[in-house]
């Protein structure tokens, strides 16, 4: 719908490291001399709520917000968190979504009323997303960044599996710089190794579903 | 802390990708700013943050102050002076500090001072959708609205500049997708003077407002005014892209973006006005605009401000001009835009087809999403505030009551599935509108504050009570820090801005200094103790106060962790678990589920704090400390 201008719509749950992620993939873009803008939520919204990151990268953007429909990928790092912003994706906008559900309390609270009630899956996300687009790739980012060595990278293992996407345009140069410039300095190796197991898990199981780099 | 904190220190000019509150931050600092002063509100919070984290490096003398009205008196008191001040604070944040702020649109600066308020529509972390635009009007001083990292830099200059040319503090003014927008911006030179006190130049006089100066000083402002309307009407910071359209539209701020990008889709090419200075309005300029134009859209958000004054300008200028905006429905005042919305309004007016049906995919999106649980946000795991509130709520079982609450964290309660709270207003309002209930009510009155807020609005009110003799209890929540926004310092913290040491007030002391003597002081984590002591207290006659003491969780977590202690989780015993669920109702704790096959309790290892409360409310002794293998 845009030329020239590739939108990375990122939801997740306040405490998750969005605004780290958006901030890596954004000093990567001013390492390449590419324009990036983010519309980010700080402050209440934080509170194990449910956060977004609007992230757009292109030489003649100006706003910081996805229009509707306008998202190249929706990159969620909480399985709800992907259906709760699905207007935001392109038809057949590429879903990288984490395995991982962090149940609210609200639906906890009502489990308590009703006895046979069971949790919204992963499975259900994935039936209601495959309506709007078949590129789905679900990772479980939170085994993965424990193979890395720290779970607290699930939001790198994502990154990495978005690197791998062909159209998506920040050289990994300066991804992996910019990762080792802005993860706190103690845990850069886990991070750098987070991001090959992201890339490495996507290029595995994911180029059937995903247009990969080559 | 974000992570263009790295950067805004740093020597060497250059292309960062920044926040904009931090843009703002290293403009100030190349202006060579002297004197900082804040209270922490969304969404300006990372200008204090970022001044503070960088604040060793530079010599400029900064305050985490109590409260947005102390703060810009403390600037206005520096600019008097003479030396360059900045203080920052979100919308309803100028209301506080709204009695100095109008007396010093009276008495003027000698340093250029500049005030950064940050409107936010749509109320992401605020009370209201309050539009700021009207405090420049209504006081005379000038207001500047950048709409992204880069501008907000190079106008934070300017103010500065135009406020010593004018001897006026200046606006700058954003809105939370200004404020909170990242993109790229070149940062200068740091060339600062280092820090030197002046002399006070004694003109008796000469910064006093009343009666007869009042006067004096307000034929002068309105004199300044005009003087800045005709620099406003030639200034740079206003720009027009002109491509000899009929067709023209006017926006500032944030509404330009979305203009600019809404035109790209649509593929209009429109003459734009983008004003950077929104007060004084620069009626000359925009009458230019209007005279080569047909219609007009005003791409603004909240209230027709601009809209209001392009009407009166079109008057004179251009009477048969359509003007199209709020006024006549195609923007609502309610909410932020966004691209698609200002697509919607632009199409609407002009009959354009749109390529792209957003109405369709939100619709479609609504059905997909029936049945998906809400996410507010909520307590994090472990904090005090939930153990503190269902302490509360244990010690009144039973009991008819009202709770007036307050801002902070702790105002999280009246969401879903918590949904405790009858009033909140504004900062310290629980005081005074508890005040008045017990008047009104025969019910036990509760009011609920935090320690920041408490010495920010609180304490007047309290007094008040005191004096008399109000009956109701005050819960006050004392976690140590302004936990909403990031565990920011307060009064009662030990450190300031930068790391620097400062005396803590002594809450129980404060308090007792009123001649308050009834207060109890519990820790929420010693579950037991403090319903029992709580209760003890709520039936006493008011004016009473409760002190709930346990440092914010973030906070002390953070601290933990600097010292390398591991934080541990607490596990559910499946085997000794009956399924009461006493852990999940009226606690809610996002750590703790219900596992879909045994439909026992379980606890999240990833996000269990080890407050351990949730272990003290279970009736069988279920929930234990998590082995490690």
């Amino acid at each position: 719908m845009e030329k020239g201008v590739f939108s990375i719509y990122m939801a997740g749950v306040g405490g998750q490291g969005l605004v780290l992620l958006s901030n890596v993939i954004g000093s990567a873009c001013a390492k390449a001399g590419i324009r990036a803008l983010t519309g980010e939520q700080h402050g209440l919204s934080q509170r194990s709520g449910s956060i977004n990151v609007h992230m757009r990268i292109g030489q003649n953007i100006r706003s910081p917000l996805i229009p509707i429909g306008g998202a190249d990928v929706l990159l969620s790092l909480e399985a709800l968190e992907a259906l709760r912003y699905v207007e935001y994706l392109q038809q057949g906008g590429v879903v990288l979504m984490n395995s991982r559900i962090q149940h609210p309390i609200a639906e906890t609270a009502l489990h308590v009323k009703d006895k046979s009630a069971t949790y919204f899956s992963v499975d259900e996300v994935r039936n209601r997303l495959s309506q709007v687009t078949d590129k789905i790739a679900i990772i479980d980012a939170l085994a993965l960044g424990r193979d890395a060595g720290n779970p607290m990278t699930e939001n790198i293992i994502m990154l990495g599996a978005l690197s791998v996407i062909e159209a998506f345009p920040v050289p990994e140069k300066s991804i992996r710089e910019s990762i080792a410039e802005n993860v706190p300095k103690k845990a850069v190796d886990a991070n750098l190794k987070a991001f090959e197991q992201g890339k490495g898990h996507a290029y595995e199981h994911l180029c059937n579903v995903i247009k990969c780099r080559k | 802390m974000f992570l263009g904190v790295n950067d805004v220190p740093r020597d060497e000019p250059g292309r960062v990708f920044v926040l904009c509150n931090e843009a703002i931050v290293r403009a100030a600092i190349e202006a060579d700013v002297k004197v900082v002063s804040a209270y922490p509100g969304s969404p300006t919070t990372e200008i204090l943050d970022t001044f503070s984290s960088v604040a060793p490096k530079f010599d400029y003398r900064m305050e985490i102050s109590v409260n947005e009205k102390v703060a810009l008196e403390t600037c206005a008191g520096a600019s008097m002076a003479g030396l360059r001040s900045m203080t920052s604070m979100k919308s309803v944040g100028l209301n506080v500090a709204s009695d100095a702020f109008y007396s010093l649109s009276y008495t003027g600066v000698i340093g250029g001072m500049v005030i950064v308020v940050a409107d936010d529509p749509t109320a992401h972390s605020s009370q209201s959708e309050q539009d700021g635009r009207y405090f420049a009007m209504s006081s005379y001083i000038p207001m500047i609205e950048p709409s992204d990292p880069q501008e907000a830099m190079s106008m934070v200059k300017s103010a500065f500049e135009l406020s010593e040319r004018h001897g006026v503090p200046v606006i700058i003014r954003t809105t939370t997708r200004v404020s909170h927008q990242s993109g790229m911006a070149d940062f200068g030179k740091i060339e600062r003077k280092s820090f030197a006190k002046l002399a006070w130049d004694h003109h008796p006089g000469r910064f006093v407002t009343v009666a007869e100066t009042a006067r004096t000083f307000k034929l002068a402002l309105l004199e300044r005014t005009r003087k800045m309307e005709e620099e406003f009407d030639k200034s740079p910071l206003n720009i027009i892209k002109e491509t000899g359209s009929d067709f023209g539209i006017i926006t500032s701020g944030a509404g330009y973006n979305y203009a600019v990008d809404a035109c790209s889709i649509l593929g209009l090419t429109p003459s734009i006005l983008k004003l950077g200075t929104t007060y004084p309005i620069p009626r000359k300029l925009i009458a230019g605009f209007l005279k080569r134009l047909k219609t007009v859209v005003i791409v603004e958000e909240l209230s027709p401000y601009l809209e209001l004054h392009v009407e009166s300008i079109a008057r004179e200028a251009n009477p048969t001009i359509a003007i199209h905006g709020k006024r006549n429905g195609i923007f609502s005042e309610a909410f932020e835009y966004n691209t698609n919305i200002v697509v919607d309004g632009i199409a609407t007016t002009f009959g354009v087809q749109k390529t792209i049906n957003y109405s369709a995919i939100l619709d479609k999106a609504k059905e997909l999403k029936n049945g998906l649980p809400n996410r507010y946000p909520t307590f994090c795991p472990g904090c005090p505030h939930r153990a503190s509130l269902y302490a509360l709520r244990q010690a009144l079982k039973g009991v008819k009551h009202v709770v007036a609450t307050d801002i902070g964290c702790y105002s999280l309660s009246i969401l879903e599935p918590v949904n405790y709270g009858d009033t909140l207003l504004c900062m310290g309002a629980c005081i005074g509108v508890a005040s008045g209930i017990q008047y009104a009510v025969n019910e036990k009155v509760v009011a609920i504050i935090g320690d920041s807020t408490f010495y920010h609005a609180g304490i007047p009110g309290l007094i008040n009570a005191v004096h008399h003799g109000d009956d109701f209890t005050l819960i006050i929540l004392d976690n140590e820090v302004t936990a909403m926004t990031g565990q920011q310092p307060n009064p009662g913290s030990d450190v300031g801005a930068g790391g620097r040491p400062s005396k803590p007030m002594i809450l129980e002391n404060v308090i007792g200094g009123l001649g308050l003597e009834d207060i109890t002081i519990v820790d929420p984590y010693d579950l037991k103790n403090a319903v029992v002591a709580m209760k003890d207290a709520l039936t006493r006659k008011g004016p009473n106060v409760i002190i709930s003491r346990r440092a914010c969780a973030l906070h002390s977590d953070r601290q933990k962790r600097r010292k390398g202690e591991v934080i541990r989780s607490n596990e559910v015993a499946k085997e000794i678990c009956k399924k009461p669920y006493t852990c999940i109702r009226n606690f809610d704790c996002p750590a703790i589920s219900i596992n879909d096959n045994d439909r026992k309790a379980e606890i999240s290892e990833e996000l269990c704090d080890r407050c351990d409360v949730c272990a003290k409310i279970c009736p069988f002794a279920s929930i234990h400390l998590r082995e490690v293998e």
